[in-house]
């Protein structure tokens, strides 16, 4: 649980809109008015000054400087207070060491006087160097995984060409993966992220393969007869789910990595199942099937007891993905035809809705801090990715270039 | 004792006829029909079977595409992969084409609209094509090795229009032929 300590608002201008609000969000995030400046709708955010971050007068230490600010504020959790202000603060050095960085630094709460950390990173890129420094701030101060080191796999689509691309969480360094002018789809990620497991037509049928990002090589994982999709590794990274048609119809199988080995988990002939996705522990996947006549959501677990369906609204319950605190996120079909986005805890079936207005929201993904979340946004047909906050904090477009972005998997580390 | 054998004579008199009215025409149960129906209940030959009645064989590479001949796609209603009798004409004359042209093999390519989850659409076009070749395999006899499917899901639309009259014409099965 997060730390939170006395301040004044500080505008008093704004006191009086921003209360209600405040009230709000504070009661929300469970703190008691302390810490937190309140600068605009969404999340309670706590102030933290990064001046006391010593860098050189270079290119890399001016980049350095931008990116960490940009990633505090992308988590979520910060807002980045005047210089000489804030309960919190960053404090160090940027030096160069070699060909490379040298960050010495930690983050303090000056009231307290308490140091939540003192480290030193090092490195050659000063994005990638900022990006350690402020998932160590997140991890430290607020006690959740931080996201800025993360990155998202998606298709990127351009006239017939569809392939797989990674771009880091803010955007940059965007990469094609891909380039066998076959269509791709659906890139999940190993655990550790050295590799996409995804759906391509390369060999002229829907199969599934494992391109490794460093050495780019690629190895074919399923080429049964019939269809390939849907392949989600578990956590532990020992066995994929997928879905195969082999037996006669589409059906979800687990592979064992190392052997092979298939495990057939359901036997609903009259149906079809896709989308399969583990849980964090990796005893239970969700997955949809359309057994009742539409595509709803189910639960199974590994012991192949009968699954269980947990969703029972909307005309149709597509693409969950199960994130790291055991909530499901999923798109769902609403009366007038949108798909919107929702999120359902599978024990007690409780379920928000997280998207709403005039647009398509789809084909979600849950960061590894199991607050964001990526999707597909569709609006006259064109599709981007956005990136959500289940907090509050207005949506992000994280892509920018031409082209429609779809099927985004955001990566586990 | 007479009444009761008169009864059971009956009932399997009634069963019986239900059971030949059935026919060779039959199309497949579709989800939401009776999802608790036990499998072994229907024979899948009276019924052209569900599409979990005929395994895949093995794969093979495409071949050298069959010039000449051209058939209609069958059609689909909204995430449906039923189908309607008014296709049933054209699966059967692809059916008399297979049997008199005993080299030739068939892909069946199952294709979505582009509503819906990309994933979810890659099982039910798969499935809409496992839905025809189960009738080729049940009612037109043809030989399940030389009939493979491949699912586009919403990949390949045949119109890239984003209205009602383009969603009808992508939900479809085309039929490929090879030798």
């Amino acid at each position: 649980m997060t730390e939170f300590r006395h301040e004044p608002v500080r505008t008093r201008r704004r006191a009086a809109a921003a209360a209600g609000l405040a009230v709000l969000t504070l009661w929300a995030a469970g703190a008691g008015g302390q810490d937190v400046t309140v600068t605009k709708p969404g999340a309670a955010k706590s102030a933290i000054d990064i001046d006391g971050m010593r860098v050189p007068a270079s290119a890399a230490g001016q980049t350095f400087l931008a990116t960490l600010a940009a990633d505090l504020k992308r988590s979520g959790w910060f807002a980045i207070a005047p210089r000489g202000t804030g309960p919190l603060a960053v404090e160090g050095t940027l030096r160069p060491r070699g060909d490379g960085l040298l960050a010495d630094c930690g983050a303090v709460h000056r009231g307290t006087g308490r140091s939540y950390f003192r480290r030193q990173f090092t490195g050659l890129d000063p994005r990638r160097l900022a990006h350690a420094v402020a998932d160590e701030i997140v991890q430290e101060v607020k006690g959740v995984a931080g996201i800025a080191s993360t990155r998202v796999a998606m298709v990127g689509a351009h006239g017939t060409r569809k392939d797989l691309y990674v771009c880091d969480i803010d955007g940059a360094n965007l990469t094609r993966i891909t380039s066998q002018g076959a269509v791709c789809l659906s890139p999940n990620w190993w655990p550790d992220a050295s590799a996409l497991l995804y759906t391509s037509f390369h060999g002229g049928f829907p199969d599934v393969y494992r391109i490794d990002l460093r050495t780019r090589r690629r190895s074919k994982i399923a080429g049964f007869p019939g269809l390939n999709a849907g392949a989600d590794v578990s956590p532990d990274g020992r066995s994929i789910a997928l879905a195969l048609s082999r037996d006669g119809n589409p059906e979800l199988y687990v592979m064992d990595v190392r052997s092979q080995r298939l495990t057939r988990l359901t036997r609903w002939t009259r149906s079809s199942e896709a989308s399969p996705a583990w849980s964090p522990d990796g005893e239970r996947i969700v997955f949809v099937s359309d057994r009742t006549g539409r595509p709803q959501l189910y639960v199974l677990d590994r012991r192949g007891r009968e699954p269980e369906r947990i969703s029972f609204g909307g005309r149709e319950c597509v693409a969950p993905d199960w994130g790291p605190d055991g909530r499901i996120v999923y798109s769902r079909r609403m009366g007038g035809g949108r798909y919107q986005l929702c999120i359902l805890e599978p024990d007690s079936r409780h379920t928000v809705q997280l998207t709403s207005g005039g647009a398509d929201y789809e084909d979600p993904s849950w960061a590894p801090d199991g607050r964001h979340i990526v999707c597909v946004r569709t609006v006259n047909y064109r599709s981007d990715l956005y990136l959500l906050d289940t907090m509050g904090d207005a949506p992000v477009r994280l892509t920018t270039w031409d082209g429609d972005w779809y099927s985004p998997a955001w990566s586990p580390e | 004792m007479r009444k009761h054998s008169a009864v059971l004579r009956l009932s399997t008199l009634v069963l019986f006829c239900a059971l030949a009215g059935f026919g060779c025409r039959r199309t497949p149960r579709g989800p939401g029909d009776d999802p608790f129906l036990d499998d072994d209940i229907l024979s899948p030959h009276e019924l052209g079977g569900g599409p979990g009645t005929y395994p895949l064989g093995g794969r093979t590479a495409d071949g050298i595409p069959v010039t000449g001949v051209q058939f209609d796609n069958v059609q689909f209603a909204y995430d449906s992969f039923q189908i309607a009798n008014s296709e049933i004409a054209e699966i059967e004359a692809v059916g008399r084409y297979l049997a008199e042209n005993p080299d030739v093999r068939l892909v069946l390519e199952g294709h979505c609209d582009e509503r819906g989850s990309r994933e979810y659409n890659m099982s039910l076009g798969e499935y809409r094509a496992l839905a025809v070749r189960a009738h080729l395999i049940g009612v037109c006899k043809i030989d399940g090795a030389r009939i493979q499917t491949r699912s586009y899901g919403e990949e390949q639309p045949l119109d890239p229009g984003h209205n009602e009259s383009a969603w009808r014409l992508n939900r479809r099965v085309e039929f490929a032929l090879f030798r």
